[in-house]
């Protein structure tokens, strides 16, 4: 028989007291040998690892807990759980003493919710949108490619077919490279007609996206040419509603604008593009439109290949580019391509608000974390005798501090849990009042409570308790012992370190409030100015829908204008519609494109590019949208294809290109060929891009007349502008009836009314600064009550020196005076450092001000008194209550 | 009567007590443990067993003599315990103590 493996149990031994040891290590090895024999030497030798490793177990903890004598215990199994008892004795005093105060309490709590739940749900959404990675496998290679044309100031346009064939056809930096626009179909055949919202891509677009339909096949390449792109690949979500998820409908046809498509294949569900379309379908170009390289309709996606980088891609393409504009110097001198990622193309300018959100949340947690820290220094100086006893009795001060951190990490997470449902209840209500352009960001479908967000809250949570509990938790345990124990009855302050610390807290909060309310003043001046902005017509009781005659029924003009002029028959005919019009681009709507423009028998001398915006429009579109003429005269019914080409153009570019002079009479070209029309007319601005941007030039044109640069493009594709002295919202039906009336097969866009569309334009702006005002709001509140409270407590401390004043004869003025000095003081070095701060970060804000500059001294007098009014209030009611100290009282 | 302290052992420590005294001269650790499993039916781990005694030998209930090593053993001793007089006097004690607390129970409780 051999003696039993010795490595286990001298490795073992260590960890047994050494009387102990040869009996332990005997008694194991005889049990090994015993069971060797019956069940086997791997179950016996699993056995023996086992069993040494708990008995080591055992006495190590034995040893670390209770040393020797061991007291009594039950078995061993509650000793091993001894490492978690000091720490679980710290959370049940901490919640003890938390439990003893809950007005203290409820205040810290509610404070650190609002400060983070807001940086919860904020941060939620910044995550979303700007950081975690777009839905597509490898989205970092995905990039958005537009087209620069410096000369206009446009840093990113859409692209030119020409330049991008070009493109796709030289570029080697590049997996895959495609073109897109959005488009829109009339469903008809399957149950009721709908209006479905779709996307025409190249092939390869799917390749771009990294994205594989989920049945049936991707575009070929061939199916890109005109007239074999008769095909289409169906989103899941659609093709769940419209066909009940039915697999036999890959291979089907389906009818949009009445044309036959066939289903090629449906999209994985977890398929995501910003617009949200129902189906994809080719983008065919015919020859002609191939050719095009003035005209910019395109967007551009690529996937750039993994072995190069972001750099070298960008490079290789803007070499591209100015090849291109050398060798058509007529349409590309001063274009090129610019490279960005598509994330980066999609956000947009939403990112610097998102920004400015998350830096101002930011702010409130640190003023939450500071009411908190004024707060536990209060009631640290209330604890300091039970600390100075600990103290003496030898408590570690190392002990101390681990005791008060553990208390403010139990209030940290205790704020972080009702924070989260602060922000969970947030988001949901965040999610309804988002407007539509939010809808378009990723990851904003998705917003919610998830492991990510749960993660940063938790960790926001300990980090604010590490914030706000170290300071106090210093600042209490350094206590000269003998003095606080003897100090007792003459109201211990703290010490002067504690009172310089909450001043200076109080000081903080004061600063970090101001420069909330300037960012949320600045913003709120701009959202007043910018609504102040007339548009440069009325937008109220005014309706809008887009119509896009297909080319097929109306490849010439005249039957355009006849259809339109049959639907403006029968809209003037219903009561309550007052005038009607088309235009080819109505404000707000984004569309739109420029033009070279020629002045016979003269050049412009302008540092911009002689440029205006065309319009096409109806006679009657100046009256209908209440654009005021300024000079000259209007279009009429007579001004039709065998009248002299005429063209009214806006004040803007009268401004522009004719100052001091009457452009009346003048004749001007647009685009090519050069095809000269009169100026008839000067009619007002229409700010038709936003209310932030400044009226461009533009040049109107009546519908009947010719009109060349883009066919009849412009003149298929227009929008109804309809005048109503009746309900806005009731003209859908109406202007419904009035289309199929005409031509039944014709669908009719989205109908909306200008002034939703000019709320709409702002909404971005108006939750920017509701949610500011709100942090705002929120971090005045808390400043005011830390203000509030550090005042109550020294009022408290001082109780007995104002006895003592009053006795010797001070009045009540003089004594509330003496308590505002010391208040005043921290008030006005609040603010004199919080407009300091401001002024430095209120540049971050440049972008998203209208009118109002970033240091505008209005705001921050504005905000600096508001705030000096409420830090008063906070300040005057504790203060007063010293004044009716009776000294008598105070002094016994 | 003497006031009775029916603290002065643990349950567990009286548990192992009796057990050794059941075994009388062959009270180790190995059949203390195979003792206690065989009357109460309760299986203890090893650490507990050597930690209680251990203690109780420090409260000076136990005292303890390392026999000669053995080839069984890989040529290690055994620890034997017995108890000294203040273990039987305690257990005593706690028996009186725990028979004047069970009388007239019997009908509360039933035949237990």
């Amino acid at each position: 028989m051999t003696p039993g493996p010795p490595i286990v149990l001298r490795f073992f031994a260590r960890f047994v007291p050494s009387d102990l040891r040869e009996p332990i290590t005997g008694d194991l090895t005889e049990e090994y040998l015993e069971m060797r024999d019956r069940r086997g030497p791997a179950r016996a030798t699993l056995w023996l690892w086992g069993q040494a490793a708990r008995l080591a177990l055992t006495f190590r903890w034995e040893r670390a807990a209770h040393g020797r004598p061991l007291p009594p215990i039950g078995d061993e199994l509650r000793s091993m759980s001894h490492m978690w008892d000091s720490l679980r004795q710290d959370i049940a005093f901490g919640v003890r003493m938390l439990r003893r105060q809950p007005g203290f309490t409820v205040v810290a709590v509610i404070a650190l919710a609002l400060g983070i739940g807001a940086n919860t749900a904020i941060f939620s959404v910044v995550d979303a949108v700007l950081w975690r990675s777009l839905p597509y496998p490898g989205a970092d290679e995905i990039v958005s490619i537009g087209e620069q044309r410096t000369r206009e100031g446009r840093l990113s346009g859409p692209v030119s077919p020409a330049d991008f064939f070009d493109w796709r056809r030289e570029g080697r930096s590049f997996r895959a490279m495609a073109a897109y626009t959005e488009t829109a179909v009339n469903l008809t055949g399957v149950g009721e007609p709908e209006r479905l919202r779709g996307l025409s891509v190249s092939p390869g677009f799917l390749d771009v996206l990294g994205v594989h339909p989920a049945q049936g096949r991707d575009f070929r390449t061939e199916e890109e040419t005109d007239g074999r792109d008769r095909v289409v690949l169906l989103t899941d979500a659609f093709w769940r509603r419209r066909f009940g998820a039915d697999p036999a409908v890959v291979g089907r046809a389906v009818s949009f604008n009445g044309n036959p498509y066939e289903v090629i294949g449906i999209l994985p569900a977890a398929f995501w593009w910003p617009t949200r379309p129902d189906m994809i379908v080719p983008l065919a170009l015919d020859d002609h439109d191939r050719t095009l390289r003035a005209a910019h309709f395109l967007d551009v996606v690529a996937r750039r290949r993994p072995d190069v980088p972001f750099s070298q891609a960008r490079e290789e393409l803007s070499l591209i580019g100015a090849r291109l504009s050398s060798t058509y110097p007529e349409e590309n001198t001063g274009h090129g391509p610019n490279l960005r990622p598509l994330r980066q193309a999609l956000v947009g300018d939403m990112r610097t608000a998102l920004l400015v959100l998350l830096g101002a949340v930011g702010l409130v947690l640190l003023i939450a974390c500071a009411n908190v820290a004024t707060l536990l220094l209060a009631r640290a100086t209330s604890r300091q005798k039970e600390l100075a006893v600990r103290m003496a009795v030898g408590g570690a001060r190392i002990r101390l501090v681990q005791q008060l951190l553990t208390e403010s990490l139990v209030l940290a997470l205790a704020g972080g849990c009702a924070g989260l449902l602060l922000a969970a209840w947030g988001m949901a209500g965040l999610r309804h009042v988002l407007p539509a352009q939010f809808a378009a960001l990723p990851g904003i479908d998705q917003l919610g409570v998830d492991t990510r967000v749960l993660l940063s809250s938790l960790v926001l949570s300990l980090l604010t308790g590490a914030v706000f509990g170290v300071a106090p938790a210093l600042v209490a345990s350094d206590q000269r012992v003998g003095a606080t124990l003897s100090e007792e009855t003459r109201g211990a302050s703290g010490g002067a370190k504690g009172r310089r610390m909450r001043s200076a807290l109080v000081v903080a909060e004061l600063a970090l409030s101001l420069v909330l309310l300037v960012g949320a003043g600045l913003l709120m001046v701009s959202f007043r100015n910018l609504t102040e902005v007339s548009p440069g017509f009325r937008p109220q009781q005014l309706v809008t829908t887009r119509l896009t005659l297909p080319y097929s029924r109306y490849a010439d003009r005249p039957r355009a204008v006849a259809f339109y002029n049959a639907v403006f028959d029968r809209l003037r005919a219903v009561p309550g519609v007052d005038r009607v019009a088309a235009t080819s681009a109505p404000p707000f709507s984004g569309l739109g494109g420029r033009l070279n423009l020629e002045i016979e028998h003269r050049s412009v001398e302008s540092p911009l590019p002689v440029r205006a915006h065309p319009r096409i429009v109806s006679p009657d579109y100046f009256a209908t949208m209440g654009v005021p003429l300024v000079r000259g005269r209007v279009f009429t019914d007579r001004d039709n294809a065998d009248a002299p080409d005429v063209v009214v153009i806006n004040e803007a570019a009268a401004r522009s290109f004719w100052p001091g002079d009457d452009p009346i009479g003048d004749r001007i070209s647009l685009g090519d060929p050069v095809r000269w029309m009169e100026i008839v007319g000067i009619v007002g601005d229409i700010r038709h891009e936003g209310l932030d941007a400044e009226a461009n030039p533009e040049a109107y044109m009546p519908f009947q007349q010719g009109f060349v640069a883009f066919g009849t493009g412009l003149v298929r594709g227009m929008s109804l502008v309809v005048r109503t002295s009746a309900d806005a919202s009731a003209m859908a039906p109406i202007i419904r009836t009035a289309v199929a009336g005409v031509d039944d097969q014709q669908p009719v866009g989205l109908i909306r009314p200008m002034d939703a569309l000019i709320a709409q334009s702002v909404a971005p702006r108006r939750l920017n600064l509701l949610l500011l005002s709100a942090f705002a709001i929120v971090a005045v509140v808390l400043t005011a009550s830390g203000l509030y409270g550090v005042m109550a407590y020294l009022v408290t401390q001082r109780t007995r020196e104002i006895g003592v004043r009053m006795a010797l004869g001070a009045s009540r003025a003089s004594v509330l005076a003496l308590m505002l000095r010391q208040a005043g003081a921290m008030t006005l070095t609040g603010i004199g450092v919080g407009l300091v701060g401001a002024y430095a970060l209120a540049r971050y804000l440049s972008s998203l001000l209208f009118g109002v500059s970033a240091s505008d001294p209005t705001v921050y007098l504005a905000v600096s008194a508001l705030l000096a009014a409420v830090a008063f209030a906070a300040i005057v009611i504790p203060s007063s209550r010293a004044t009716r100290v009776d000294p008598l009282s105070a002094l016994r | 009567m003497a006031p009775v302290d029916v603290s002065a052992l643990g349950e567990f420590e009286q548990v192992v007590l009796l057990s050794i005294l059941r075994l009388g001269d062959e009270a180790y650790a190995v059949s203390i443990r195979d003792e206690l499993a065989r009357c109460t039916g309760r299986e203890v781990s090893r650490g507990s067993i050597y930690i209680t005694l251990d203690r109780l030998e420090t409260k000076g209930y136990l005292k303890s003599r390392l026999a000669d090593p053995t080839p069984e053993r890989g040529g290690r001793a055994k620890r034997y315990y017995t108890l000294r007089p203040r273990a039987v006097e305690a257990l005593k004690d706690s028996r009186r103590a725990l028979v004047a607390l069970w009388r007239g129970l019997e009908r509360v409780l039933g035949q237990a």
